[in-house]
């Protein structure tokens, strides 16, 4: 009976296929290397696409207070809120959003008539 | 660098700030008949409004508000004239009136930006726990087989090990588990990608272009476990991406081949190095899955070279092969094309049965002794190619750091020569000397090279 166990905890271990003595611990692929400025292949770039365009609009609606612009910079930095990474910079999006709700603001401080519609512009 | 840029776009931030405020003063000392204030004046237009009223001068005055948005500046300025001559005794008593009667409902495009804005979060909100919900299902479907295959199952590299951090959030739609500790493989990478449902714009787009739920299974093999080959399946899609993209397909295998002739449905492509292994990895059990789900599988590539997707260095040539390690990768679709529920996620359990079959798998594929000489063979032209290529860059460094080496020299002898020029008195006659050594050692390093660049035309001839 004793070399029936025996045998019977051999086969257990040889269909056992976990080895815990070979665990290796997980890497971040970002982690590798942080400092690089290539980008990571395979990741996202949605987020900081939208990062770029948020401030290029928000920009123009500053500098030449057109204010369809300040809105777009709102909607932009929403979407790069929404892509982003759970390790990204926290700091950037609020810059993001500080500067896009600013533009809107300053906007609607100089010219506080209402958005007019392409359209209307015309007519 | 992102630190770097955030603070930068602060300090533009707050330039920009001042700057407007700056220009809004300054306007405001500009001369009123500045078209761009004609919207200032109508307001003001409504200040004075309330107490014409109560001047005699005024006619009907008070029976025209609504005139008030509309009217143009020549009128405005009339009124303004009127009531000047009415109020210049009471001007101390009158109150002004705070104005609050803004037309609400000429705001409406603003109203509707505010409703998009609000909806986009909303939306977030609801597809964020979507995402959440679908990951949680997925590893409640797949914990008990994952545990009794692996020791460690989730990771996140920085807690003690084996203290369940379970699913780790990369993004509100990926979330990554790492497996480790089994027979044959040194680690599990599982990757869900979810559709982006916390992103209004790509739930619009998914709407116009259908896209899946993804599941990427990332297997780092041990080096001796398996042999030396590239092969991969794909559908026809993917396929054509993967050749284009990574570095071991395109540079070991770029032909696609039908892949009908293992019994496998049309729309699926293999790309193969070694034709012997190709049969070996498409067993009888491998195409009995593949053919079960041919919709969820997406591809199967198993490499001994595999480093991913192709680096794009913009600048520079690679210097060095990129490291390489024995993979399978695996990509599968979950089911329902994007409107995944969690219960589907259940259905797929074959799938990860599948993943560690090939494991297990592995092992045993050995490849004859005639494929693997064809496999060193391909190896060791590709390194070759290497070498060559990058023989270029590599000469191309060389010459850049010998030419600052010799412009310094340069330098140092125009230096020991300016001195000289304007330096007299002690040491004069030195200086000469030592400058006439400098310039004979560069001439006899520059017959040097000369020398050698004759040697290396006439080796490349």
């Amino acid at each position: 009976m004793r070399l029936g166990s025996k045998v019977r905890m051999s086969t257990v271990n040889s269909s056992d296929p976990r080895r815990p003595a070979r665990v290796t611990r997980y890497k971040s692929p970002l982690a590798v290397n942080p400092n690089s400025s290539a980008p990571v292949p395979g990741e996202d770039p949605t987020a900081d696409y939208m990062n770029v365009l948020g401030m290029i609009f928000s920009m123009v609606g500053l500098m030449m207070r057109v204010k369809w612009c300040a809105w777009v910079a709102i909607m932009c930095s929403c979407v790069s809120f929404a892509n982003s990474r759970i390790n990204d910079d926290t700091k950037q999006i609020l810059s993001s959003f500080m500067l896009s709700i600013s533009a809107v603001v300053m906007s609607y401080l100089q010219n506080p008539e209402p958005m007019k519609l392409p359209w209307e512009m015309l007519s | 660098m992102r630190t770097v840029m955030a603070d930068a776009r602060l300090k533009t931030l707050l330039v920009l700030l001042v700057l407007s405020l700056y220009v809004r003063a300054s306007k405001y000392q500009a001369e009123t008949e500045d078209n761009d204030f004609a919207d200032f004046e109508e307001f003001d237009d409504d200040f004075e409004r309330p107490y014409q009223g109560a001047s005699p001068a005024d006619g009907g005055g008070a029976a025209e508000p609504e005139r008030a948005a509309d009217a143009g500046r020549a009128a405005a300025a009339d009124d303004r004239a009127q009531q000047h001559d009415g109020d210049d005794d009471d001007d101390a008593l009158v109150e002004v009136p705070v104005h609050r009667s803004t037309n609400w409902d000429k705001f409406y495009v603003e109203m509707l930006m505010i409703a998009g804005i609000v909806v986009y979060f909303i939306n977030f909100v609801s597809g964020k726990t979507r995402n959440q919900k679908l990951a949680n299902a997925w590893l409640s479907a797949h914990k008990n087989l994952l545990e009794s295959n692996f020791s460690m199952v989730g990771d996140d590299g920085k807690a003690e090990p084996g203290s369940g951090a379970g699913l780790l959030k990369e993004s509100e739609n990926m979330y990554t588990l790492w497996c480790s500790g089994r027979v044959c493989c040194e680690g599990m990478l599982v990757q869900l990608k979810f559709l982006k449902r916390q992103d209004l714009v790509s739930v619009i787009s998914t709407m116009m272009k259908a896209a899946s739920d993804q599941v990427e299974i990332r297997v780092t093999m041990n080096a001796e476990e398996m042999d030396t080959f590239v092969f991969c399946l794909a559908n026809k899609k993917s396929a054509a991406r993967l050749a284009k993209e990574m570095t071991d397909i395109s540079t070991y295998c770029p032909e696609r081949k039908s892949a009908e002739r293992f019994g496998l449905p049309a729309h699926f492509s293999v790309l193969s190095e070694i034709h012997e292994a190709a049969a070996a990895v498409l067993d009888a059990r491998v195409v009995a899955v593949v053919n079960k789900y041919p919709e969820l599988v997406e591809y199967i590539h198993v490499s001994d070279q595999y480093s991913g997707p192709k680096q794009q260095l913009d600048d520079q040539a690679p210097v060095e092969l990129p490291k390489v390690k024995p993979t399978l990768a695996f990509c599968f679709n979950l089911p329902g094309r994007g409107r995944l529920q969690p219960a589907d996620v259940e259905t797929v359990r074959p799938l990860m049965q599948l993943v560690l079959y090939m494991v297990d798998r592995m092992k045993r594929c050995k490849l004859g002794r005639e494929g693997r000489l064809k496999a060193e063979k391909n190896r060791l032209r590709v390194q070759e190619i290497f070498l060559k290529q990058t023989h270029q860059s590599r000469a191309e460094k060389a010459q850049a750091k010998r030419e600052e080496k010799r412009r310094l020299e340069k330098e140092r002898i125009l230096e020991v020569r300016d001195r000289d020029g304007w330096r007299w008195g002690a040491n004069r006659e030195e200086d000469p000397e030592k400058q006439r050594r400098l310039e004979e050692k560069n001439e006899k390093r520059e017959a040097k090279r000369r020398a050698q660049m004759r040697q290396m035309k006439v080796k490349a001839l």
